[in-house]
């Protein structure tokens, strides 16, 4: 029983994981069409930054770290935009792919060449992120089990966000047709920031959770994570907010059944395995789990 | 024979004339660089001849699909292992995979029937993916080029018994020089030209722009783009086998971002749209992350080693691409293959002169 | 209130609209009239800034708008009600009267007036919690109005309002666009229905491959069966509307 839950738990807590990027790249791509390459690299960021803020300012607490990732993670969304993506904001889909390719290589090897960062910097965490508690006789980790609650909350917020406010509705409206948004007086710039706003928030968090799991920063952290919720994203529908959802945590469930099932021998396989099912669910459904049949041509390019 | 080609696949004298040019171009490098170059600097026009080949091969179906593919290394990393593995010598692969699979640990195979192997499963294996991948459209589809690029790395890295896992994999002889290359590199070089003149190119391109017109007017852009896959596996897993016979070592990390970022910038740099532009862009960023080593003051020996774009050469390499990206998404050479905007250029040079001087720009329309 | 100064725009090197100047006054209804692709689109588009215009300018009581965003153009008071409607089908019909009202920050007002959109709109009270891509044609156009009118616009930009509706459906639409002026509202219809949108106008200005071809007044277009004939092909008493 406790090895079931334990299993349930490590699911959710990595797909949880996946779920928060996947829904950032998703956000990012339905308002605007740009597939965010460098999505990874806002954690990478975030994670840097919280080292550089151990290292400089030593704050007291290792809380402190959370909250000022969380912002650098925003900060770096919303610096990305300005400045890389807003000049190909019209652009076929491929041109921002390429651009947010090239920004990603730029921040990467700021931190390899300028930060000198060749190796992996240790960053403490809280203590209590890596605790275990007892419910009901079962040893839970508390990062897991916080993992699993803060992505629930996140999503209740998000889709609290997207309903009930006109920002929200702004961005579902902008999914399908931005000009008409314009034309309700509503600036595009809003929206898009809006929409950058929550992809790095979710990044920040999703940095959060990777930093207590890693315990350490170097310059490739975030490209593991992301490429899970790439797939993920494709798997669910790309573009589609449900799909983002669902493709990350069933992501986290395969990865964790793969884990259990493959024997040690072929466990260095568990990628391959679960992208090659991922593979086989979209010879099925070419559209992904909740995407619209895809129109072609459409934010193709 | 040219008649019979210009019937069956729509080509004329033009695509044909230049093809040539462009491959006399890349031979023209080659001599120069025989002719004048010091030892260090021919190693790295010999890396210059494989990632020449690599961009050609990318250009082939990014260029005509007009879709981003992350993945095209695959290819490369998959050419490279086979041939390598199966020309190595009965010694080496004693002390490296004395656990090989298959038995290939028994044999060691002539360098050609070890390359065309190479070739050969490199490109079925770009066909039976392509299979799969062309059934995705835009995003899914670049995002699934990048799933099959991780899932191969992951084999390469974990199929121990056969590729020595992460470990370098060494003792390939060496068995290319910088003729050979440089006209392997020309051949691709018409190769791509002939493939975007072609029907098949034409229509690939066309429906680049615009894939709804293209599927109305009874074209099939998956078949299409299958083909140019499969095409573009071919020239990539001839490259990858060149990389092995030109350097003897490899590694699953050759074959991995580090390749495909600096192909993708190369061909970005250049202009996707032509093979014009697959070769300006290999030669603009090979000058140039030389130039950077030479800035960073890097050891004086050069390695026969893919250019380094880790550090400061990569930063700018990211810079430039985001810089052309915003200003010049075309890349440098654009739409236009080189021979064809010497034609336009000359033509309305010509056009201008006999019209005299009274007559506006050209614009005025 | 409207001043428009030999506007161009240009898509690449294809030329839709060529030097078009025309104005509209404070309370006026004017049409704009013109077969398919005479370019009446784009040069409404290119006054509310969705496309960029190539030379000319625009001025919106008195202020210079020709290199305004959309969005600024639309808080200055000018709004265009698109083509083919374009509401927001994934969001309710009452959800897409709240995003027609973003600009604003008066609750009440907003409230106000979204009642008086739903007593206008009877059809869109009962539909209001449906999501607007469940409504028939004829209530989208209605719903694109009526979104349009939350931001309260002084100058409203019709394009093509009576498209793909059935005759009733139209006139009740025109019967609406009277109405509106009624309110104080200056109206710019953009109209393939030549017969109908001369009705209701003060004024005409007839395009036909991106240049002006005619302007004057709507009474004097409609008692010359010659100027009919000539500038929209339509005789005595025939419904215009050329087709695609």
């Amino acid at each position: 029983m406790d090895y079931v839950i334990q299993q349930v738990l490590n699911a959710a807590s990595i797909g949880g994981e996946y779920a928060l990027l996947a829904l950032g790249l998703a956000i990012v791509f339905s308002v605007m069409g740009l597939v965010n390459f460098a999505h990874g690299e806002i954690i990478t960021i975030a994670g840097f930054t919280m080292y550089a803020l151990f290292i400089f300012a030593s704050p007291t607490s290792a809380w402190w770290l959370l909250p000022i990732g969380i912002a650098a993670a925003i900060a770096a969304a919303v610096t990305f935009e300005r400045v890389a993506f807003r000049p190909v904001r019209n652009a076929p889909a491929t041109t921002g792919l390429l651009t947010a390719f090239g920004v990603s290589i730029v921040v990467k090897n700021f931190f390899v060449s300028v930060v000198g960062a060749t190796r992996p910097r240790a960053v403490p965490t809280p203590d209590w992120l890596g605790s275990q508690i007892v419910i009901g006789g079962v040893h839970i980790q508390t990062l897991q089990l916080l993992e699993a609650a803060v992505t629930a909350i996140a999503l209740i917020a998000l889709l609290a966000l997207l309903r009930g406010t006109n920002i929200g509705l702004a961005m579902r409206a902008a999914a399908k047709d931005f000009n008409t948004v314009r034309l309700m007086g509503i600036r595009a710039n809003q929206v898009v920031l809006a929409a950058f706003v929550i992809s790095g928030l979710l990044a920040g968090l999703a940095a959060v959770f990777i930093m207590a799991r890693r315990g350490a920063v170097d310059p490739f952290m975030g490209f593991s994570p992301v490429l899970k919720a790439f797939v993920a994203a494709v798997l669910g529908g790309f573009g589609s907010l449900t799909g983002a959802v669902v493709g990350g945590l069933a992501l986290g469930v395969a990865e964790v059944l793969f884990q259990i099932v493959l024997p040690d021998k072929i466990a260095g396989y568990r990628d391959a395995f679960v992208f090659l099912l991922v593979g086989a669910v979209l010879i099925l459904r070419p559209q992904g789990l909740f995407g619209r049949k895809y129109q072609f041509g459409d934010k193709e390019g | 024979m040219m008649a019979a080609l210009q019937m069956r696949f729509g080509l004329g004298r033009q695509s044909f004339v230049g093809g040539f040019i462009l491959a006399a171009l890349v031979i023209l490098i080659g001599l120069i660089v025989m002719a004048a170059a010091e030892k260090a600097q021919i190693r790295v026009a010999n890396v210059f001849f494989v990632n020449l080949i690599l961009v050609l091969g990318l250009q082939i179906t990014m260029g005509n699909s007009n879709v981003a593919n992350l993945g095209h290394i695959t290819f490369t990393g998959v050419g490279a292992y086979v041939a390598g593995i199966l020309v190595a010598p009965l010694a080496i692969k004693a002390t490296g995979i004395p656990n090989a699979p298959f038995g290939l640990n028994t044999f060691e195979l002539h360098f050609i029937p070890a390359a065309m192997i190479g070739v050969v499963i490199g490109t079925v294996l770009a066909f039976l993916t392509g299979l799969v991948l062309t059934r995705q459209t835009g995003i899914a589809y670049s995002i699934a080029t990048l799933a099959l690029l991780v899932i191969v790395h992951t084999v390469f890295t974990n199929w121990v018994d056969l590729t020595r896992g992460p470990i370098a994999f060494y003792g390939i002889p060496f068995k290319v020089n910088t003729v050979s290359l440089m006209l392997i590199a020309a051949a691709c070089a018409i190769v791509a030209r002939l493939f975007r003149d072609s029907r098949w190119g034409l229509q690939l391109r066309a429906s680049g722009e615009d894939v709804l017109a293209a599927e109305a007017s009874g074209v099939s852009v998956k078949r299409l783009r299958l083909v140019a896959w499969t095409l573009s596996g071919f020239v990539l897993s001839l490259g990858g086998v060149m990389y092995a016979y030109l350097v003897g070592t490899i590694s699953p990390k050759s074959f991995y971002f580090d390749a495909v970022f600096l192909t993708l910038a190369m061909l970005i740099l250049g202009g996707m749209r032509s093979a014009s532009g697959a070769v300006v862009g290999a030669v603009i960023v090979t000058l140039g992350t030389e130039l950077m080593r030479w800035l960073e003051g890097a050891p004086v020996i050069f390695g026969a080693k893919m250019p380094q774009i880790f550090g400061l050469t990569g930063f700018f390499l990211g810079v430039v691409i985001v810089l052309f990206m915003a200003l010049r998404p075309d890349g440098l050479v654009g739409d236009e293959e080189l021979d064809e905007m010497a034609k336009r250029l000359w033509r309305q040079r010509k056009a201008r002169a006999a019209a005299g001087e009274d007559t506006g720009p050209e614009t005025s329309s | 209130m409207l001043v428009v100064d030999r506007l161009s725009v240009a898509y690449g090197s294809i030329k839709a609209v060529r030097e078009v100047s025309l104005r509209v006054e404070k309370g006026e209804i004017v049409a704009l009239l013109g077969p398919n692709g005479a370019g009446k689109t784009s040069l409404i588009s290119a006054i509310v800034g969705l496309v960029p215009s190539a030379g000319g300018k625009v001025e919106l009581d008195g202020t210079d708008i020709s290199r305004k965003r959309t969005e600024d153009i639309v808080r200055l008071g000018a709004t265009v009600t698109p083509e083919g409607r374009k509401i927001f089908g994934d969001l309710t019909v009452g959800q897409n009267l709240r995003l027609g009202a973003a600009v604003r920050r008066d609750r009440d007002g907003i409230a106000a007036d979204i009642e008086q959109m739903l007593t206008m709109f009877p059809i869109l009270r009962e539909r209001f919690a449906s999501r607007a891509q469940t409504l028939s044609g004829g209530e989208q156009q209605q719903l694109a109005i009526a979104r349009s009118m939350m931001s309260r616009p002084k100058l409203l930009m019709l394009d093509e309002p009576s498209l793909g509706l059935a005759p009733r459906l139209v006139e009740q639409i025109f019967g609406l666009i009277t109405e509106l002026r009624a309110k104080g509202l200056t109206l710019l219809v953009v109209e393939q229905n030549a017969y109908d949108a001369l009705a209701l106008a003060d004024r005409a200005y007839i395009m036909n491959s991106g240049r002006l071809q005619f302007s004057g007044r709507s009474e004097d277009l409609l008692a010359s069966d010659d100027l009919m004939e000539h500038y929209l092909g339509t005789g005595t008493g025939g419904h215009a509307g050329a087709p695609g």
